[in-house]
């Protein structure tokens, strides 16, 4: 339980709270670091030389010499706090709750999974010999979860969770823009989660560290794995970035770093474009999400474009300055229903 | 960001292109420090060739209103906005000029008269 104590600690906003956030952080990380390698050290004399570190189904199937186990799972931590701290340097603005809540799920993940372990190991000869793993998996996912969540309430900004600017956005449903006769206008935004891009890359070194020891010889190659990590890398990378735009085209929506795959919507197609304060909680997470709302692409809480179609459905994605995206397109929408064009 | 482009504009294309841009900055569109959208996304939503695109912004980095960073993409250079709309301002005194019959050496030389 003392695990979830630094996540509560992290203040949400403002400038020192920032700062008490970092250090909770900091603390937080060597906090983890510490328990990860003292743990099985602690027990050495109680621990065989070999630990079991692998369970398939109850029985032990696979083993680690005892440094090998304090360190391994120390390591995977301060990557993944590298991977925040990285994120944190390049987005400090966006999602700042996302990281929080990593580092506290992920945290609670490795403590738990090494608790575990050496529990399994304890007072046991040889690796084969170690305990069965059941329940102590579920608990310690569970844990995790919570803790992630608890994080993630604890730190998200009040902006972005507000409402207010719902009433005032839907009160003015068919703002457009005044363009001059010989103007023609183009629109640009984009918008990125920057935890769901490092999420992407760590599961891709997941996938390619899998395939290198594969490769290596140094055990049989475990191709689920690997393909699902790959697999969910590449869905992660392609719904963590979009690129929108507004042209004489009309709506134009692509995914990940390629812009590909992308959603198109004439002006012809639709009725009409409106902008909408809109958070991950609403839509249901985050990505590509389809609820009673329509279709959304969340990728942060806040300011969305929300375009409505000719067949009656919403597509809204989340992108900075929405509001002239939309007054541009309806415009373009009524521009488009005019006959003499 | 939004982009304007003249559809009666007889200039060149990348001209109008870094025209565009650097109205968008004068008219604090992208603030100075902002990336700017990668080229490849503007010439599609521009409607022209990414290299036009391209020699547009290498303008505008000459002019001192981006700048370009290798890994950070291009940036709108800090104060670009009251030189981007200094230089806008002259473009135009330079045009009025041409037709009123001034060389830009006659304007050069009004200013220096200027006390």
């Amino acid at each position: 339980m003392k695990d979830e104590q630094p996540v509560t600690d992290r203040p949400a906003t403002g400038r020192p709270a920032r700062r008490g956030a970092l250090w909770a952080a900091v603390a937080w990380t060597l906090g983890v670091l510490a328990l990860l390698v003292a743990l099985p050290l602690a027990a050495r004399d109680r621990l065989p030389e070999q630990v079991a570190t692998h369970w398939s189904g109850r029985n032990p199937d696979g083993s680690m010499p005892l440094t090998a186990a304090a360190l391994f799972p120390a390591g995977i931590w301060l990557l993944v706090a590298l991977g925040v701290a990285a994120a944190f340097r390049f987005r400090p603005g966006q999602a700042r709750g996302h990281f929080a809540a990593v580092l506290a799920a992920t945290g609670v993940l490795l403590t738990g999974a090494q608790t575990s372990v050496v529990h399994a190991n304890l007072d046991r000869a040889r690796w084969q010999d170690a305990a069965p793993m059941g329940i102590e998996v579920v608990l310690v996912i569970v844990a995790a979860g919570a803790a992630g969540l608890l994080a993630w309430f604890a730190t998200r900004t009040p902006a972005t969770g507000g409402t207010g600017g719902t009433e005032n956005a839907t009160a003015h449903p068919a703002t457009a823009l005044e363009v001059p006769a010989d103007t023609r206008l183009v629109w640009l935004s984009h918008a990125a989660n920057a935890w769901m891009q490092v999420t992407a890359a760590v599961l891709g070194l997941g996938a390619a560290g899998i395939a290198l020891i594969a490769a290596s010889g140094l055990s049989g190659p475990n191709w689920f794995t690997a393909v699902t990590l790959a697999v969910g890398a590449v869905v992660l990378l392609l719904s963590s970035s979009v690129q929108v735009r507004v042209t004489a085209a009309g709506l134009y929506v692509g995914f990940g770093p390629f812009g590909w795959p992308a959603r198109r919507f004439a002006p012809e197609d639709l009725l009409s474009a409106r902008a909408e304060q809109r958070t991950a909680g609403q839509t249901g997470g985050w990505g590509y999400r389809i609820n009673n709302r329509g279709t959304t692409v969340m990728l942060r809480g806040g300011d969305c474009l929300v375009v409505r179609t000719r067949r009656g459905s919403d597509f809204a994605v989340s992108v900075d300055d929405a509001e002239r995206g939309a007054a541009l397109l309806n415009t373009l929408i009524t521009g488009a229903a005019t006959p003499t064009r | 960001m939004l982009l304007k482009l003249d559809t009666g504009d007889a200039r060149p294309l990348h001209e109008q292109v870094a025209g565009a841009i650097r109205r968008a900055v004068a008219e604090g569109e992208c603030a100075p420090g902002d990336k700017l959208p990668p080229a490849r996304e503007l010439s599609r939503a521009l409607g022209v060739n990414t290299n036009t695109v391209l020699r547009g912004l290498r303008t505008l980095r000459d002019e001192g209103v981006l700048e370009f960073r290798r890994g950070r993409g291009i940036t709108v250079a800090t104060d670009a906005d009251t030189r981007s709309e200094l230089t806008e301002r002259v473009r135009q005194l330079i045009a009025d000029a041409a037709r009123a019959g001034y060389s830009r050496n006659d304007l050069v030389d009004m200013i220096r008269g200027m006390s």
